[in-house]
């Protein structure tokens, strides 16, 4: 693994006034291009999501079925990563466009919206890949680095990670009940009826719409129906699940703990969120496909800029952390995908908190 | 049978709501339709009004005319109305409250009357637009007009106040066209009279119409003591002012205490955001919805402020990430702690957290 690299005060301070520099930049230069992005993807997603579901209900034979699946997939990816995920943060809140609002988005996916904005927004992004607060680093369920305590549950660790992939929108939706702390005893039950109900009113609508409304309006053709919705979620589960696995659990992420971070400036957190994660590389269908978490450094250094802009910086903030010394983690996705799944074998095992050395800034 | 006949109303609503329904979603969304409908007109809407720009017409230096073709989710209105008229300006979209300058007509077309200011970002965009285009306006709102039926009227005005004059003296053209009315206009320069000859077919039609103008470069702003000489029986009139803040108050005064028995209507506009302080130590913080109000030091969050004042406004991350305390500024202009950027004086969502006070404020802090 790579070492962390840890700046003295000075160049610390330098690097936060560069990366400052870079997002005024662009906050400055938001407009048109942006706004227009954003509705010509929505009116993609709509489109391919009334080509899928149409095909699903009217078409009939296994190539329409197929095609189905594939539009209302790409519809829910898009949907889910480049729009729902994006507008959440508030990127495009400077908008003033209602439709458009992070507070209020509700996006189609079985997670509720206001969990999302909590366990996200709000844990996962301030304290990025902190061991014991990012609730993101490894779900609870996997143990992804020797900062880790190891139990032996965790040997069977490759097996819950494909039932996570399948069923990925369903981990998303509980994850911010916090199940754990209730089965341990550290939450009362009426504390977990009121986490729980949010998501079971959402997971029923979701469930509704894929599964009863939809069915019944192809009449007799509901099972084609029904199976292609459940396929067209179970393939985006897979792919947001890879890409989102991708952001902080490569081979060269680090992880951090507690006590690292305190007392931390601005500058110690950009240099978390660059360290903590990876970047996939693509083209730009690929990027969007991946809602531009592909450019999960970027992502994390500035939440909230409209994400096309993450391409166009990436190669600034690249050249920022090499004249800093600071590993700037990115490649194929096959390649950083591989050192996930490596990682997810190897800390199935005990391993041991090595000493981490550290590379002079 | 009674209940049966009484009901349909209420039954229409809650069969509406039932089908407006979370559950429902996406095929009862009004926004997915009108991305289809907006495939074939941009006009039409399931949701909110919108309207086509039909004509322009210049009405004296800097000031235009549109006419406006509403789909049909546009209510109709009463003469002295105005509508909220928005307009996307580098991707943000930006709202500004114009008074209808024409009373309903057969046709259905609307007209707003824009002065354009030297620093209005909605009325220079209002000037660019071109016949085709399509902007948002609200419902009509407001209700600037005469209360008591047959009154004699006074009508005081200035600059671009005469907007809301002449769609009501075109509705009195049409309803009641025996009505005694003076109207007191004030304008810059003879060049800059709005409406001149609408006024004279307007006199035609309302031979009880007396038009009495005042160019303010030549004789300066009309003052309220000279209002007795120049309507001798002002105190006996119902009385319609509008013009900028300013200008008003004066008049305002006078009127409100001098005149025996007959009311007063005020509409103002140009009523500003709070102008930027940057030498004040506290700025004050006032919410929309809610009597409570408080301060806040210059270069202290609003997040702090708040919380200081006793208010617990919802937050996340504290620093400027998560975007859970973001609220809905009224008016007032902010800084951004971390970017240094000020906000716009108007309506936009900020973040409680990076926000400095570079003004006085109103939020809409949620609840």
């Amino acid at each position: 693994m790579i070492a962390k690299t840890r700046l003295d005060p000075e160049s610390l301070l330098r690097f936060e006034r560069e990366l400052d520099a870079l997002r005024l930049e662009i906050a400055q230069d938001l407009g048109e291009r942006d706004a227009r992005h954003i509705r010509r993807v929505r009116g993609f997603a709509q489109g391919s999501a009334i080509a899928g579901r149409g095909l699903l209900m009217f078409g009939f034979g296994p190539v329409s079925w197929i095609a189905g699946v594939v539009g209302l997939a790409l519809a829910k990816i898009v949907e889910n990563m480049e729009i729902g995920h994006n507008v959440m943060h508030g990127q495009y809140d400077w908008m003033n466009d209602p439709s458009l609002a992070s507070q209020s988005y509700e996006w189609d996916i079985v997670c509720d919206g206001d969990h999302w904005r909590h366990s996200h927004n709000v844990e996962h992004h301030d304290h990025t890949n902190i061991i014991g607060k990012d609730h993101d680093y490894g779900y609870g369920m996997l143990r992804l680095s020797d900062q880790q305590k190891w139990s032996p549950g965790y040997l069977l660790q490759p097996l819950w990670y494909l039932l996570l992939a399948l069923n990925f929108q369903w981990g998303v939706a509980v994850h911010d009940i916090k199940i754990g702390r209730f089965l341990l005893g550290r939450m009362k039950l009426p504390e977990f009826r009121r986490r729980m109900q949010p998501f079971l009113r959402k997971a029923g609508r979701q469930l509704f719409k894929d599964y009863v409304l939809f069915p019944a309006l192809a009449w007799w053709q509901w099972s084609r129906v029904l199976l292609g919705n459940l396929a067209a979620n179970g393939i985006r589960n897979l792919w947001t699940n890879a890409i989102i696995f991708c952001g902080h659990f490569t081979e060269h992420a680090h992880t951090y703990t507690r006590k690292e971070v305190e007392h931390e400036t601005r500058g110690q957190w950009y240099l978390r969120q660059v360290q903590g994660s990876s970047n996939l590389e693509g083209g730009r269908a690929f990027h969007l496909l991946t809602g531009h978490l592909s450019h999960q450094i970027e992502h994390h250094l500035f939440p909230d800029l409209p994400a096309p802009r993450y391409a166009e910086i990436a190669p600034r903030v690249r050249e920022i952390c090499a004249r800093y010394g600071v590993h700037y983690n990115t490649g194929g996705f096959w390649r950083q995908y591989a050192g996930v799944i490596a990682r997810l074998f190897k800390h199935a095992v005990p391993t041991r908190p090595h000493r981490e050395s550290t590379s002079p800034a | 049978m009674n209940r049966v006949h009484l009901d349909p109303e209420r039954g229409a609503v809650s069969s509406r709501r039932a089908w407006r329904h979370p559950l429902f979603a996406p095929l009862n969304q009004p926004e997915s339709w009108d991305r289809l409908a907006g495939l074939v007109n941009p006009r039409w809407s399931f949701s909110e009004s919108r309207a086509t720009v039909v004509r322009i017409v210049d009405e004296a230096p800097d000031v235009k005319s549109l006419w406006l073709k509403p789909n049909a989710r546009f209510g109709g209105f009463r003469p002295g109305q105005h509508v909220l008229l928005e307009i996307e300006i580098r991707g943000v979209r930006q709202g500004r409250c114009f008074s209808l300058s024409h009373a309903p007509r057969r046709d259905g077309l609307l007209r707003v009357t824009i002065k354009r200011k030297a620093d209005g970002r909605v009325s220079g965009a209002a000037h660019a637009l071109r016949a085709g285009e399509v902007v948002r306006i609200s419902r009509a709102q407001g209700d600037f007009a005469a209360r008591i039926p047959g009154s004699k009227l006074l009508m005081v005005c200035a600059g671009s106040g005469i907007t809301p004059m002449v769609s009501l003296l075109h509705g009195l053209a049409a309803t009641d066209p025996a009505r005694d009315v003076v109207l007191v206009q004030a304008f810059r320069d003879v060049a800059d009279a709005l409406f001149a000859d609408e006024l004279r077919d307007l006199q035609a039609r309302l031979p009880r119409l007396r038009v009495l103008g005042r160019i303010t470069s030549a004789h300066g702003r009309l003052q309220a003591a000279e209002l007795p000489a120049l309507v001798a029986d002002w105190d006996e009139r119902e009385t319609l002012l509008c013009g900028p803040d300013g200008y008003m108050q004066g008049l305002e005064t006078m009127i409100a205490d001098g005149a025996r028995g007959a009311t007063l209507q005020v509409e103002s506009f140009g009523r500003r955001a709070a102008e930027i302080d940057p030498d004040a130590e506290r700025h004050r913080v006032s919410l929309k919805n809610d009597e409570r109000m408080f301060t806040v030091s210059a270069g202290a969050s609003l997040l702090e402020g708040a919380e200081a004042a006793g208010l617990q406004p919802r937050f996340g991350c504290r620093r400027g990430i998560c975007r859970t305390c973001s609220c809905r500024k009224v008016s007032g202009t902010v800084r951004n702690l971390l970017t240094g950027q000020l906000s716009g004086p108007g309506e936009e969502l900020i973040q409680l957290c990076v926000s400095t006070p570079q003004s006085a404020l109103e939020l809409a802090l949620p609840a």
